[in-house]
This record gives structure tokens, C-alpha cells and sequence, in this order.
């Protein structure tokens, strides 16, 4: 940031609130130069300001776009893994549409694709949602099961068709996220690629489907879609389902019935 | 597979292996010889075949603790353990296998496969907090009862998962807070008995706050699964303050950092929130608004429960468990207590065998953390919230609702 826009934000913040005027430009700007060579090791006090001038900025939306693009630029400058990891946490908190691109270009590497999704899975941005989906044709080994789970949490109905490739999946890890996403998506779409799968579920799977199946089942039915948690419910109940699967199911319908 | 989930406490053990396995050596001639009568049952006892199949996961510090007390009782069988750092997990071995004069006791790095033997009804957990939620719902799911050291959850998206899991699957998961109902028992008397009045508040003083790490690289011990320690957390770099489970909070254990922790709004926020939710009756419910107050840079916080009662923290002038009445003698009603024997952990045991809910049964421990989480989130952004206690969000506050729970790393979903 500039002077003149670190100006431009205080002048605003005291517009806008008695607590935005607390920012204290030259420790941010201070902070924001400690971040360029910001390493593990380093004091993580020498960053308490960019801290603080998120809480100040809080209700200030003009303030707050400036922050956060001082924070992609930083993302954009070659820092390190730990001032990534930094800039990824604040960005959760204060991210916009503005970050998704920056945020999404460290999906793909294996060392920042948590880190990322640290940020993306909490914006209420759609475009953080829209950027995972995006990347999971795009990503290989193990950083599948994260964007899958990312995706599961965020209930992201377009992504059924391509999370429900990944239940057949031969790295166990991708096919058991993608079960438990599956479940936590909770549609009516995501319940019939759950039951499709369920029949050809190898040993390892049979488990995690079923479990998935259950909490689809609840989301189902939290969503007032009552007969298609029925279904699956009255599907969990043969016998080459556990027992606990089965008792489970049991329980469902009967709440099921209630509503 | 054995599953036990919907049999009687009678029928757990009767479908229990290890009866089917005396069974068959009872035919042998040698094997009367190798078993002494006490094992069978005599001189109070419990054979075998009757006890809960037990395995621990975590069982450095407090699981080295949790450990001993359940391998100390009769009506156990502890068979597994599980730990990251292989000296632990081989000490604790040894300390189950000299307990019994076998070698049964199996050693895992990765607690999935204590899950999916069948043999195993209950366990108990005593990761540091960033594992907990993982590890009680994979326990729900394998049909296993479980026991969880506190703070049982790290987020609070975590609690309400973990109690679904442990109500679809009629599972006994118990928070592992004893101090609850130990270290507060003249305050919890005296709300329940009616001598404070109608109570209105309770301040509990606690802390420190958890902080972020970024400490230095050092090289990664001989035997330490680093990774798996991470797990669902960030990656970082090994460095023995960020893994060390000594109870300290002041920068030299993992309770102290914000990935693996609440600091001690969580760690000891478990007892003290959890004795305070006790003691002013308000277990079964969750606060529906945290109040910030900063007065002249002073900072404390008020919850508020939708019967009006409060939980205050840090506010000044007042003690810890001070409890705030009214001068009229209130209603009196039973306090209630851990069944079976040998505190909390006979209360789980207990509650195994019966399937009574326990006492710390993970409703309460839930609503206890996230009273913890609540006054975090509070301060951490400075300002007052509302909290929907059906939809488990904040009310018209997005910033405060991306807090509610953390993105975890690869392969780890909840």
C-alpha cells in the first residue's frame, strides 16, 4: 500500500467507524515490509498489526478492500510458506471475491493447496466454491480428498456428478471423501449416486457408504425432503447391512415419520 | 462381524470372541492349567469373556493417565494402543502386556485400524484437540463406544457432528472432564439445593488465549509420525514446543497454539465452563448471544442463555465460580452423579455396559466447548454476537461464521 491510500484508509475508517481509526498505518505498512522475508522462525508479534487492523476495519468495506488486496498482492510476491500460511488465515477472516483468483492459482501444489482451501471453504464468496470445483480435475494424490471434503462441507450440489467419480476411485482416501461429501451435500442427486454406488461397493467402501448414506438421509430430511430420506433409510435396512447400520436406519425412519 | 449396537448389555458379551475362544481352550486338557481361577471370574474378578475390550488412542501425558486407570480395572480388557511417537506407543505396550503376563496387547500408528476391529467395543482418546472430532465419529461409526479426553471439540461445527454420530449410532461417547463434577461440588450444591436464590449468573475466570506458532524447523525425532501428529491441522514444521503435551500454556506445548488448541479457554474452559453449565443447570442448552465488553481497554465477554441466565468471563471485580442469586430461598432438586464406581471412568464403563447416556455424556461437553468457542470467536473479532443455536451459525455476522469451523488438511473430512 501507498501512503496516500494508507491515508485514504484512515480517512475513511474515521468516517466510518470510531474503532477503524485505530489502524495504525505505519505499523501496517511496518508489517507488510516484515512480510516480504517472513519465515519460520520469525516473531509472529512482528504481524500483530495487520491483526488488529482487520478488527479495526471491521464495518468499513472501503478499508477492508484495501487490506485484503494488500494481502493478495503479498500472496502474488513470492513470500514464503510461512507468510503464505499468514496471509491464507487472514483471508479466511476477511476474503472477498477480490482473493478467489490469488487463492485459487495455490490449489494445485501440494504445498499450499490446504492453505488455500484454509481461506476458499469459509468465504460465503460462491466464486471460493466455483474455484474448487475448478480445481479438482486439476489436482492429483491426496490433494483430491481435500478439495472433495472442501466441496462436501460446502454442500455444493454442482459438484455431485464429479465428486460421485471419485466413490469407484482406487486411492481409498478419495473414495472415502468422496462418500462423506456426498452424504454432507445431502440432495436428493447426491443420495441416488450414493445408492448407485452402494451395490458395487468393494469391502473397504461398504462402510463409508453406508455412514454416508445415513447422514445423507438426516440432511434429507432436515431439508423437507422426507420421501427421498425414506427411501434411503428403508434401504439401510437389509440384511447385508451391520447391525448398527441397520438399527440406524431404523431410528431415521422412525424420526422420519414423526415430521 | 460381531456388532453390538441394538443387543442388550447381556447380549453384548455373549457375542464377544473371546467367550467363543474359552469356549474351545476349556475343551483342551492343557489350558485349565494356564488360566488361574480369578481370570475365570473367581475372587470377584470379571472373566474375560464379561469384560469391555478396551484400546487407547493417544496415550502420551493424560492417555498414559486414562490408560492406567481403565488397564487398572477388572471389568476391562485392554487389548490395543495407538500413538504417533513409537517409544510411547511401545512403553505403553509393554505396560499392558506385563499387566496380563501375555503378549496381546497390539501396538498401531494409525488409529483407523483399531476402528475396524471387531473385537474392540470401546476406546479412549486423548489426542491433542485438533484429532478429537475425527477420531469420536470414526469411533461412532465402527459401532464403538468411546471416551474423550477435553476439550472434546476444537471448532464448533465439531460438536454438533459428533453428537449426531453418537445418536445415529446409539454409541456411549463420554466428554473426559472430571473436574465438572469433582473440583465444584459446594457451588453445583449450593445452586441445585436452592440456597443461592434464583441464580442469575456465574463468572468463570480463565485463559490464556491460543496464539499462532511459528517456530523454527527442527530436525523430526527417530519414531515421531510427524505428519499423522498434524493430521487435519496445517502443515508446519516439526519443533518439540509445537507437539509437547506438557500442560503448560505459555508457548511450550501444543496447548498453547490455535491449530491443535483453545489455549486455556478450551483446556481448562472445559472444567471451568463445564462446572459453571452445572452448577446454574443450563447443560442441556447452548448460550443464543455472547456480549464483548471493553471498558477502558478492559475485556471480558457475558453469555447469555435463552432462560435469561449468564456466563460471564473475566468480569471484573468478580472471582472464579462466583455465583450471583438472588436472596430467597430457591427450588431444591437432586444433583446428579456419575453411575457405577471409580468416577468418571467407572461412569463410562458403566454406561457401556447399561447404555445409559454418562454422565459428561458429549451433549454436555459439546454445549460446555462451545461456550468456550463462543467467547473466542467473541474476542477474536472484538464484538458482540448472535448465535443460532438450531442452525448453528452466527446471526448477520458472515466474518463470524467463517470461525466456525477450520478447513482440514488432506485426506482428513469431518
Amino acid at each position: 500500500m501507498t501512503s496516500k491510500e494508507a491515508i485514504k484508509m484512515t480517512v475513511v475508517a474515521g468516517t466510518a467507524s470510531a474503532a477503524a481509526a485505530q489502524v495504525d498505518t505505519a505499523a501496517v505498512d511496518a508489517a507488510f515490509e516484515t512480510l516480504k522475508t517472513y519465515d519460520w522462525g520469525a516473531d509472529r508479534g512482528l504481524l500483530n498489526p495487520i491483526d488488529q487492523a482487520i478488527i479495526a476495519t471491521h464495518g468499513d468495506a472501503a478499508a477492508r478492500k484495501a487490506l485484503e488486496k494488500r494481502l493478495v498482492d503479498a500472496l502474488a510476491g513470492g513470500i514464503s510458506r510461512s507468510a503464505q500460511d499468514y496471509v491464507c488465515r487472514k483471508l479466511r477472516v476477511i476474503g472477498t471475491s477480490q482473493s478467489v483468483e490469488a487463492l485459487a492459482a495455490l490449489l494445485p501444489a501440494e504445498q499450499t493447496s490446504h492453505i488455500a482451501r484454509y481461506a476458499l471453504e469459509r468465504l460465503p464468496d460462491e466464486k471460493a466454491v466455483d474455484a474448487m470445483r475448478d480445481a479438482l480435475p486439476k489436482v492429483r494424490g491426496k490433494l483430491k480428498s481435500g478439495l472433495i471434503g472442501s466441496l462436501g462441507v460446502r454442500r455444493d450440489a454442482k459438484s455431485v456428478t464429479a465428486i460421485a467419480g471419485f466413490l469407484g476411485d482406487s486411492d481409498i482416501e478419495a473414495a472415502r471423501a468422496a462418500a462423506q461429501s456426498l452424504g454432507l451435500i445431502g440432495t436428493p442427486a447426491a443420495a441416488g449416486e450414493l445408492s448407485k454406488f452402494a451395490g458395487k461397493a468393494s469391502a473397504d467402501m461398504k462402510m463409508p457408504v453406508a455412514d454416508a448414506r445415513l447422514v445423507c438421509a438426516e440432511r434429507l430430511l432436515a431439508d423437507g425432503n422426507q420421501s427421498e430420506a425414506v427411501a434411503l433409510y428403508k434401504a439401510l435396512q437389509g440384511d447385508d447391512q451391520p447391525g448398527r447400520v441397520r438399527a440406524a436406519a431404523l431410528k431415521g425412519m422412525l424420526a422420519a415419520t414423526k415430521k | 462381524m460381531a456388532d453390538y449396537t441394538i443387543n442388550s448389555a447381556k447380549g453384548r458379551y455373549a457375542s464377544c470372541g473371546r467367550r467363543a475362544f474359552l469356549k474351545t481352550a476349556a475343551a483342551s486338557v492343557a489350558l485349565p492349567y494356564l488360566i488361574p481361577a480369578s481370570a475365570m471370574g473367581a475372587d470377584g474378578n470379571v472373566a474375560p469373556s464379561n469384560r469391555i475390550v478396551m484400546a487407547g488412542i493417544g496415550i502420551g501425558n493424560m492417555g498414559r493417565g486414562d490408560m492406567g486407570t481403565f488397564l487398572g480395572r477388572n471389568d476391562v480388557q485392554y487389548v490395543a494402543v495407538c500413538d504417533v511417537k513409537r517409544d510411547v506407543r511401545d512403553s505403553a505396550t509393554n505396560t499392558v502386556n506385563q499387566k496380563y503376563g501375555n503378549t496381546d496387547c497390539k501396538a498401531y500408528r494409525d488409529f483407523r485400524e483399531i476402528m475396524v476391529r471387531d473385537d474392540i467395543d470401546a476406546v479412549h482418546c486423548a489426542t491433542p484437540d485438533h484429532w478429537h472430532a475425527i477420531i469420536v465419529i470414526e469411533a461412532c461409526r465402527n459401532g464403538k463406544d468411546i471416551y474423550c479426553q477435553k476439550p472434546e471439540t476444537k471448532t464448533l461445527r465439531e460438536g454438533r457432528l459428533m453428537i449426531e454420530a453418537a445418536r445415529r449410532y446409539g454409541r456411549v461417547v463420554s466428554g473426559g472432564s472430571q473436574r465438572v463434577l469433582e473440583d465444584y461440588r459446594a457451588v453445583v450444591n449450593a445452586c441445585w439445593g436452592g440456597s443461592m436464590g434464583n441464580v442469575k449468573s456465574i463468572n468463570v475466570s480463565v485463559g490464556p488465549f491460543p496464539v499462532d506458532c511459528n517456530k523454527e524447523s527442527q530436525p523430526i525425532p527417530d519414531g515421531f509420525d510427524w505428519d499423522m501428529w498434524l493430521g487435519p491441522a496445517p502443515w508446519a514444521p516439526y519443533h518439540p514446543h509445537r507437539c509437547s503435551g506438557s500442560y503448560s500454556i505459555d508457548g511450550t506445548s501444543w496447548r498453547s497454539f490455535r491449530d491443535y488448541s483453545g489455549g486455556g479457554m478450551t483446556d481448562w474452559g472445559a472444567h471451568h465452563f463445564g462446572g459453571a453449565t452445572f452448577a446454574i443447570d443450563v447443560r442441556e442448552m447452548e448460550p443464543e448471544e455472547v456480549i464483548f465488553h471493553n471498558e477502558n481497554g478492559r475485556k471480558f465477554a457475558t453469555c447469555r442463555y435463552p432462560n435469561g441466565k449468564l456466563i460471564h468471563h473475566n468480569y471484573p471485580g468478580r472471582k472464579n465460580m462466583q455465583v450471583e442469586g438472588t436472596d430467597e430461598q430457591g427450588p431444591s432438586k437432586p444433583v446428579p452423579g456419575y453411575a457405577g464406581s471409580g468416577g468418571i471412568y467407572g461412569d463410562f464403563i458403566d454406561c457401556v455396559k447399561t447404555r445409559r447416556n454418562p454422565f459428561r455424556d458429549i451433549e454436555y461437553a459439546v454445549h460446555t466447548t462451545t461456550v468456550c468457542h463462543l467467547f473466542l470467536i467473541a474476542y477474536e473479532l472484538e464484538r458482540s454476537l448472535k448465535w443460532d443455536t438450531v442452525k448453528q451459525q452466527f446471526i448477520d455476522d458472515d466474518e463470524a461464521n467463517r470461525l466456525v469451523d477450520v478447513a482440514r488438511r488432506e485426506p482428513w473430512v469431518i
